[in-house]
């Protein structure tokens, strides 16, 4: 039997239409590609009219889902047109690299050298994606493109035959030559051989002997490998995304896929219309100017037709206005492209459902369209694992419970209306692209939303969320997002709000042991900008903003003293006197610094008093004077019975004030008062109604006080305080 | 320049080379007048009509490179190749170009090579102002002889735009969006037409090939007039970038002033590499708004941070040591003119540099002079 070998490079148009051709010329009659074996049963799905590129072959391990490996498949993969063309012709197909069941621990090189680097090295070309492009991909007609890659690829894999050449690579090779063997004994005449041009030079006779290649395989062992078709994007196919033959432009090989002529044209038009579609102008005057740069670049780099470089440059040149902030959407919608393939819907299921189903199994809960009830208390360890589920399963965008109010105080108790809707199998198939399980696939998303997040709040919303759903491998990111999103902000109030949900979780810690360190950097960070920012962001409030900051700065204290951090309160310290002296500030807002800083002991009765009285003094507004006396006040009035000196100023303000300014500032202190207790409300009355006479001591202001009573009690407290042995 | 100045072209040169010690600052192509010569002696392609030398050549003369008899071409240009090429095809396809970016990025520096290369001549120069009127790109009249004579083309005052297109050479119009709106609108014609009409006369000056414009223009100015989307639109528009590497950055830093402090006769050493380098991590830092090793994220200061503003206060740092301070530059005599380059906006810029100094400075290993100067001033 003849067998001929076609070198390719996965996922490339120009490639993939050299084979197809090639193919048609060659007429084989079997077709055996480079792929898993275990997907051997699935390639008959391709012809499939539900069957959409860019999909991915998932060969995974059921009992380990951990294990898996993807294969993806555009349109333009030559693999893919390879497949398309047996299908057709009614000619066997099948994959014939080793076996994922069969590599268990087999150390794969990490060498990371692309073969091409060292060939386009040699040519003058920077990396081997360009090189291969120029060469292979760009080019139209090419007959004799394999004889020739393979050519290079044997000169190359001499020079480096000690270098790169690893075991892992040889025994894949010794296998592909056994399934070669094995058709070859079933009586094929013509086989067609599609493998990654690395390996082309050792499918090609002679081989070594049948012995020797069985020797090399014979320690392997084989373990029970699953596999299926799952929908794949252009994104995740692009070398962006990690994936190792990812490459760097999917979007605009699909283009040099789809377009034999007029690529150069096809490509500025639609560039355009992206444009316009975003509202930017981009006249068909300015794709003309763009087209004719793009061809004298071309020139001058003495390249026969422009390649994406070309086009990009003259883009940004000609219609983006040498703005680079186009070229971004231009390279996510139209370069990357955001298409997403899709899976005739009797493919096997994809692990995530299954992980699912096992875990739905395990915590006993059952999968029903009608809205039900769900209490779950989470001191037990079935309950929190459901609760964990559903919080994951929200996460991932597919909200079966929808968490109800409860009434119980405790935090162990939580309230679910589960109902499963049908379209959620659809979304949990399209989660599959983030992982094989319920936990690390709402990692993995979490990851990518935490680093897609605008701002601070979105970021602590989920923030809140990942703890719930107890993600502790997503925190690391989530925090070094948030350190970042930060810098980035300027609006104080929302690192206000982020502090206290970090705060508790690095005082407190959590029960999944979350990783403390980070968050102690990242609530470093936040305190100092706060305290840098926080001066500014009061100037000019209305009093509604006032009464936002009043209560962000109120909590903020309450926080940052929970951090017993003594460098770090001293700074709040001072920003908050700083806050008292500025004088253009909102009074609501300096009333409510003083009064922090008066509770702390920073500033004395003396100090506090001269504030009020600067406060409340003649040429204040008198709605000002009464913001800052709310400020001041609002929540305790024991300060006003304590302190004569406050009591006095108060007292002196209000009695000072003219007929039409009383009536003006009335509802104020009416507000500021209302929320005091009863009996401080009680015990100032009296005290006004004694007029100026007030005792230096509260004790004897009490009514009904028995001396001896206190004496007895008094044994006790003492005992309480440690005070006697 | 005027017209009647420009047959004498030559004698010019000659009197300039003659002049080299006392001139301040020479024209591009009496400056480098050998490598010119030398790049036109090896240039072998195809040359754009009424270019001097092909496009090859000029993005060499500008890049810098050795040629193939070993003559060296200095670098004009420090940074993208890339970026050099669009604007070399840009003026190979009759388009205009329009330079554009933060002040201290070598527009103008990058026009007047350009021009010097393509045509042989930066002299054709058209400075945008608020005040430049429409005379100054269009004609002018001799009012004596319109009076006497009546208008005839004797009387025309041409302007360095008719010039240029007359001549088949390149004009260069510095800060474009300086110029009032209306008097920015007046090119759309040339650009478009390749005609210049005169009304008056009834006559047009036609563009012979060759002719084009450089526009440079600054996208962090106030008070700019916008370029109207018609005119926008005639041209390509390179946007020049700060530094990309540090050690780019730091080499140009050093260049510059070396070469300045030379010319001021300071008295006293270039400093170390590593005190430019400081200079130019914080600068870079704060204009890419994240630390170097990119682990933090910083806001960024109003203010543009390029490296013409890192080379002045490297000087003003120099300056002061020599004169006021021990004679070697220290920390504190960085700190003054740091602080004045990065707080352009009393109140914003005050709370990116605290921030910045609190969270990364402070920290920094070997940074403690350099925090304890810039602290004290706050």
């Amino acid at each position: 039997m003849a067998a001929t070998i076609f070198g390719i490079r996965h996922h490339g148009p120009g490639s993939a239409r050299s084979l197809r051709s090639a193919l048609k010329n060659l007429q084989p009659d079997i077709v055996l590609i480079e792929g898993p074996p275990e997907a051997n049963d699935l390639i008959a799905f391709a012809e499939s009219k539900e069957m959409k590129p860019p999909v991915a072959l998932l060969v995974y391990d059921p009992e380990n889902l951990q294990q898996s490996a993807y294969y993806p498949f555009a349109v333009y993969s030559p693999e893919w047109q390879a497949i398309q063309y047996a299908l057709f012709a009614k000619i066997p197909v099948r994959f014939i690299d080793l076996p994922v069941g069969m590599r268990g621990e087999l150390e794969r090189s990490n060498s990371g050298a692309d073969p091409l680097d060292w060939l386009s090295k040699a040519a003058g070309f920077g990396e081997g994606e360009r090189y291969w492009e120029y060469l292979v991909e760009q080019r139209r007609n090419s007959t004799d493109l394999f004889a020739a890659i393979l050519e290079a690829m044997t000169a190359l894999r001499q020079e480096l035959a000690n270098e790169n050449d690893d075991n892992y690579d040889l025994i894949r090779e010794a296998y592909m030559r056994q399934c070669l063997r094995q058709a070859e004994s079933e009586g094929f005449q013509q086989s067609a051989v599609v493998c990654g041009a690395w390996h082309s030079p050792e499918l090609v006779e002679p081989w070594p002997t049948a012995q020797d290649d069985a020797e090399k395989l014979k320690s392997l062992t084989k373990t029970k490998i699953q596999a299926t078709w799952v929908p794949w994007t252009y994104g995740r196919l692009s070398s962006a995304s990690g994936y190792g033959a990812g490459v760097e432009s999917p979007g605009w090989y699909h283009h040099l896929w789809t377009h034999q002529k007029n690529v150069v044209i096809r490509w500025l038009t639609n560039v355009a219309r992206l444009l316009r579609q975003e509202d930017l102008d981009a006249s068909s005057a300015s794709v003309i100017e763009a087209v004719r740069l793009a061809e004298a670049l071309s020139a001058m780099r003495e390249s026969p037709l422009p390649g994406l470089a070309e086009l990009n440059e003259a883009v940004q040149t000609v219609l983006c206005f040498g703005d680079t902030a186009p070229m971004q959407l231009i390279h996510q919608k139209l370069i990357i492209n955001d298409r997403l393939g899709q899976v005739p819907s009797d493919t096997p299921q994809v692990p995530l459902q299954q992980d699912l189903q096992q875990l739905i199994k395990k915590l006993r809960l059952k999968q029903e369209p009608i809205a039900k009830a769900l209490e779950l208390d989470l001191r037990n360890a079935n309950d929190l694992g459901r609760s964990k589920l559903l919080h994951c399963l929200n996460l991932l965008g597919i909200p079966w419970g929808d968490m109800q109010r409860t009434n119980s105080k405790g935090t162990f108790k939580e309230a679910w209306s589960i109902c499963w809707q049908p379209e959620f199998a659809v979304k949990l198939i399209e989660a599959g692209v983030w992982g094989n399980s319920i936990e690390s696939a709402t990692t993995a998303f979490a990851k990518q939303t935490a680093l897609d997040a605008p701002d601070l709040p979105s970021l602590t919303g989920l923030l809140d969320r990942v703890l719930l759903a107890s993600l502790g491998e997503a925190i690391p990111v989530l925090m070094l997002q948030l350190q970042a999103v930060a810098a980035r902000t300027s609006d104080t109030l929302h690192f206000m709000n982020a502090l206290p949900a970090l705060v508790n979780i690095l005082r407190y810690g959590d029960v999944r042991q979350t990783d403390t360190s980070s968050v102690a950097i990242v609530v470093d960070g936040l305190v100092t900008r706060l305290c840098i920012g926080l001066p500014f962001s009061c100037q000019s409030l209305d009093d509604d903003a006032a009464a936002q900051i009043f209560e962000a700065i109120q909590q903020t204290h309450g926080t940052i003293k929970l951090l017993q951090n003594p460098e770090q309160i001293d700074n709040w310290r001072q920003v908050l006197l700083q806050i008292a002296h500025q004088s253009s500030i909102h009074g609501l807002v300096q009333g409510r610094c003083c009064r922090l800083l008066f509770d702390d002991g920073s500033l004395d009765t003396e100090a506090t008093s001269k504030r009020l009285s600067l406060a409340l003094s003649i040429g204040t507004e008198p709605t000002a004077g009464a913001a800052w006396a709310e400020g001041f006040l609002r929540g305790s009035g024991l300060l006003l019975l304590h302190s004569d000196g406050i009591w006095q100023v108060l007292d002196a303000w209000v009695a000072g004030l003219s007929p039409d300014n009383f009536v003006a500032v009335l509802p104020l202190l009416r507000r500021t008062f209302a929320t005091f207790s009863s009996p401080e409300r009680q015990q100032m009355g009296e005290k006004v109604a004694k007029g100026q006479v007030v005792s230096k001591s509260i004790v004897t202001d009490m009514p009904n006080f028995n001396p001896d009573q206190a004496c007895q009690a008094l044994s006790v407290i003492a005992q309480l305080l440690g005070l006697t042995s | 320049m005027p017209p009647k100045a420009k047959a004498k072209t030559e004698d010019l040169i000659e009197t300039k080379t003659a002049e080299t010690v006392s001139t301040l600052r020479q024209n591009a192509e009496v400056q480098f007048a050998q490598e010119l010569a030398e790049l036109a002696q090896a240039d072998q392609r195809q040359k754009p009509p009424n270019w001097k030398l092909s496009p090859w050549a000029v993005a060499t003369y500008l890049l810098g490179g050795k040629l193939d008899n070993g003559f060296e071409v200095s670098p004009k240009y420090i940074g993208s190749r890339r970026l050099m090429e669009i604007a070399i095809a840009t003026l190979a396809t009759d388009r205009a170009l329009l330079l554009y970016g933060v002040p201290g990025t070598a527009k103008s520096w990058v026009s007047e090579h350009l021009t010097a290369a393509v045509t042989g001549d930066s002299t054709l120069l058209i400075q945008g102002t608020a005040g430049t009127s429409e005379e100054a790109i269009r004609y002018g009249w001799n009012y004596a002889l319109l009076l006497s004579a009546g208008p005839s083309m004797d009387a025309v005052v041409p302007s360095p735009m008719m010039n240029g297109m007359n001549d088949g050479k390149i004009v260069r119009v510095e800060e474009l969006t300086r110029i009032p709106a209306d008097v920015q609108d007046t090119l759309i014609t040339v650009l478009s037409e390749k005609t210049l009409p005169i009304p008056e006369i009834g006559v047009a000056v036609q563009a012979q090939k060759g002719f084009n414009v450089i526009a440079t223009a600054n996208n962090r100015d106030k008070g700019v007039n916008e370029l109207s989307s018609a005119l926008k639109r005639r041209f390509n528009t390179v946007i020049l970038p700060v530094p990309d590497s540090a050690d780019e950055e730091v080499s140009i830093v050093h260049k510059r002033v070396e070469s300045m402090g030379r010319a001021l006769e300071l008295p006293i050493e270039v400093p170390a590499l590593e005190e430019i380098r400081r200079v130019v991590t914080i600068f870079r830092e704060l204009r890419a708004g994240v630390t170097t090793d990119g682990k933090t994220k910083l806001k960024s200061p109003t203010g543009t941070l390029s490296p013409a503003e890192a080379i002045s206060v490297v000087n003003s740092g120099m300056a002061l040591a020599a004169h006021f301070g021990d004679g070697t530059l220290q920390a504190a005599d960085l700190a003054a003119s740091i602080q004045g380059a990065i707080l352009k906006d009393p109140v914003q810029d005050a709370v990116v540099w605290k921030e910045y100094l609190e969270t990364v400075v402070k920290g920094r290993e070997g940074w403690q002079d350099i925090y304890r100067a810039c602290r004290e001033l706050l």
